[in-house]
């Protein structure tokens, strides 16, 4: 004799109106689907967010003196006024495991000038080689060349460009604030200009090897503002961190003015959109099952409306209520699972190829910035593991819940009365 | 300095070692009403005993302006990163026209700036070129000094911007003085909360002036020293500006020498004149 004949009859009755079944099933599969695809579009956008927002230009860590930020002091640089031995200090930072590559900068305020036309704007001076494996900016040169160290050249922005009138080949006058008080002032040969579409970079930044500007700003080779460095996986960027304040520690002593922080401190912004995105994933969660509970319940009563009579012949040979509502209730957990296999077949294949190949959909729309990163038009998917498990527990939550109310009506049929058609 | 992609602009930088260098300078000695020595040929008569306070503070307002003039001054800075002092001449025409020339520190010499109507340009004689300053730029701090720009290039008078009041009529350390309340009318393109305005009775020279941001926090003092007489005016010749975040830094400003009334026409503020090595 079966021990568990509810479930037989649960999952049988799935078979007796297949269209109906299959109608229900599909509204589950599909809601799977939505969740988990607009799920790892989601985690795409929060991915390309973060990757452009720390690629293009910043990092995703950053050594400083302790009071370099938030007001990017000229005299703040790491390791104090006596200034640090660099290429041990770049050292030391790329030794952590967790970072790729790091590289040294400078920074400065000041005025880009061909006499007539002048725009105020950073001055950034960075290390030629050693940059492109940390950020994309070098990358973006549009036209000339890059600024050769050792020589007064300068890679300006298109924007910059276009408001002083300057090309590659043409001669620009820089002036900024000099770590000694004076002016510093000097011409340099634009070699190159760059552009990323972000208005801010485009426009008001200008790129120079590492010794020229720190000649300009007079200021001694020792003396950088920052340590830039790549983590490839962004969200290991506050473990690899603390790594690197340990390795500085280690090589250079404690009394190191230098610290080292995740681009989750110094791009708050990009994570509380990444925190708004994941509460909004729960949200369409809810939402889309919410929706759904209605139409299983639906579907159940109907069906358990159907069957009174079995049900009352069951009860009137003995059955048990609870194996009646038994049986109400495992033909909704083998309806959800039916959806759930239909919508994990249906989701998988779209989650691969839009990770592995993104839809460019820039027919659709133009690329845009989101807290400062640049967002390419295109469905990038990040699987969404979490969810690909937690949406398929509510799936299965959503069709149980379903048949609470259809289960205890059948389990409370009368049986007499039933039978005897009153 | 704040970088654009760390969720802030350019135009935050932090000009603090001053982009304009003596862009503002000339402004702050020949055309900035608390700062610039008077001029003969100007009218300004003492208010009569029972003036106003508007009356008063307009006329030690005046009395500081200049026409035309020229003089060789000394500004001494001193930061907590570093200190100079920078020897320069100036000359004035009325509130259009200004021309700068550093003398001192050889570094620094030959730099010059030109004030024409509502440009400003530069002379770096290091890379002999002239470069004009984008007027965005005005608000950033001047040369390196405790002074804003916004300090220097106004030319409106105090009693067009200010409602002024009288705080304090009464002796302080044995000198007859008033202390008056300028408050900002609600369109006047200013960016102090309040400024307080120490005078003395019996010349009208000002003691200090203590500005004061809209929570009413006391920003940085301008103190009035050293009075002397150039020409057949009074002036104070020295002024040290002090912020109240940086107690231990300042700025200060002597006049050396000053000549007031001077035989200047436009054509004395030109580009080339401005190219000028002397």
């Amino acid at each position: 004799m079966d021990e568990k004949p509810g479930w037989r009859i649960g999952w049988r009755n799935l078979g007796r109106n297949r269209r109906r079944t299959w109608i229900t099933a599909s509204g589950l599969a599909l809601g799977y689907v939505a969740v988990v695809v607009m799920s790892g579009l989601a985690g795409g956008l929060v991915a390309e967010m973060v990757d452009n927002g720390t690629g293009i230009l910043t990092g995703q860590l950053q050594v400083h003196s302790a009071e370099y930020l938030p007001d990017r002091n000229l005299y703040a640089t790491v390791g104090g006024r006596d200034g640090v031995d660099v290429e041990t200090l770049v050292r030391a930072v790329a030794s952590v495991p967790e970072v790729a590559a790091a590289t040294p900068r400078v920074f400065g305020a000041g005025l880009v000038s061909t006499g007539s036309a002048t725009v105020a704007g950073v001055l950034m001076g960075v290390d030629v080689e050693l940059e492109p494996a940390v950020s994309r900016i070098l990358t973006t040169l549009r036209d000339g060349e890059l600024p050769r160290a050792g020589h007064n050249e300068i890679l300006i922005g298109s924007e910059m460009a276009n408001q002083v009138a300057a090309g590659p080949g043409d001669t620009v006058v820089l002036v900024a604030p000099a770590g000694d008080g004076s002016l510093g002032n000097d011409l340099f040969v634009v070699s190159g200009v760059f552009e990323t579409t972000l208005t801010d970079l485009d426009l008001a930044w200008a790129i120079a090897p590492i010794d020229a500007l720190q000649t300009l700003l007079a200021l001694p080779a020792g003396r950088i503002h920052e340590v830039a460095a790549r983590v490839d996986d962004p969200w290991a960027a506050s473990d690899a961190a603390r790594a690197v304040n340990a390795a500085l520690t280690e090589v250079l002593g404690d009394d190191l003015d230098a610290e080292a922080r995740a681009w989750t401190e110094f791009r708050p912004e990009m994570v509380d959109y990444a925190r708004l995105t994941e509460s909004m994933q729960w949200v369409l969660l809810v939402i889309i099952f919410g929706m759904a509970i209605f139409g299983v319940a639906n579907t159940l009563l109907m069906s358990s409306f159907e069957r009174r009579k079995e049900f009352a012949l069951l009860l009137a040979l003995g059955a048990r209520p609870s194996m009646i509502a038994g049986s109400v209730l495992a033909e909704a957990v083998s309806l959800a699972a039916l959806s759930l296999l239909a919508g994990v077949a249906l989701a998988v294949p779209i989650l691969v190829w839009w990770h592995t190949a993104p839809p460019d959909v820039s027919w659709l729309y133009g690329g845009f910035t989101m807290s400062g990163g640049l967002m390419r038009p295109i469905l990038r998917v990040e699987y969404p593991w979490s969810m690909l498990g937690l949406t398929g527990v509510s799936l299965f939550f959503t069709a149980t819940v379903a048949a609470v109310l259809p289960a205890i009506r059948s389990a409370r049929i009368p049986p007499a009365d039933t039978l005897s058609g009153r | 300095m704040k970088l654009p992609l760390c969720s802030v602009t350019a135009n935050r930088i932090a000009f603090r070692s001053g982009l304009l260098g003596s862009a503002g300078l000339a402004l702050v000695f020949l055309t900035a009403p608390t700062l610039a020595p008077a001029a003969r040929g100007q009218a300004v008569d003492r208010p009569p005993p029972d003036a106003t306070p508007s009356e008063i503070v307009d006329y030690v307002d005046r009395l500081m302006r200049g026409e035309s003039s020229t003089g060789e001054v000394l500004m001494e800075v001193l930061t907590e990163n570093w200190g100079r002092e920078m020897r320069m001449t100036v000359s004035s025409l009325g509130t259009e026209y200004a021309l700068v020339r550093i003398l001192e520190p050889k570094k620094d010499a030959g730099t010059a700036t030109l004030k024409s109507g509502t440009e400003i340009w530069n002379y770096l004689p290091k890379v002999d070129r002239t470069i004009k300053i984008p007027a965005s730029l005005m608000s950033a701090s001047w040369m390196g000094s405790h002074f804003t720009n916004d300090d220097l290039v106004k030319e409106s008078r105090l009693v067009e911007d200010y409602d002024i009041t009288i705080e304090y009529d009464g002796s302080r350390d044995g000198v007859d003085v008033w202390e008056f309340v300028l408050i900002p009318r609600p369109e006047a393109p200013v960016v102090w909360g309040s400024i307080r305005y120490q005078v003395r009775k019996d010349d009208l020279m000002p003691v200090w002036a203590r500005y004061h941001d809209e929570d009413g926090s006391l920003m940085r003092t301008l103190t009035f020293g050293d009075f002397r007489t150039f020409g057949d005016r009074l002036v104070p010749a020295t002024m040290r500006m002090v912020p109240e975040d940086d107690p231990g830094e300042y700025t200060e400003v002597r006049y050396e020498n000053l000549e007031f009334d001077v035989d200047l026409a436009p054509d004395d503020f030109s580009l080339r004149q401005l190219r000028a090595r002397n």
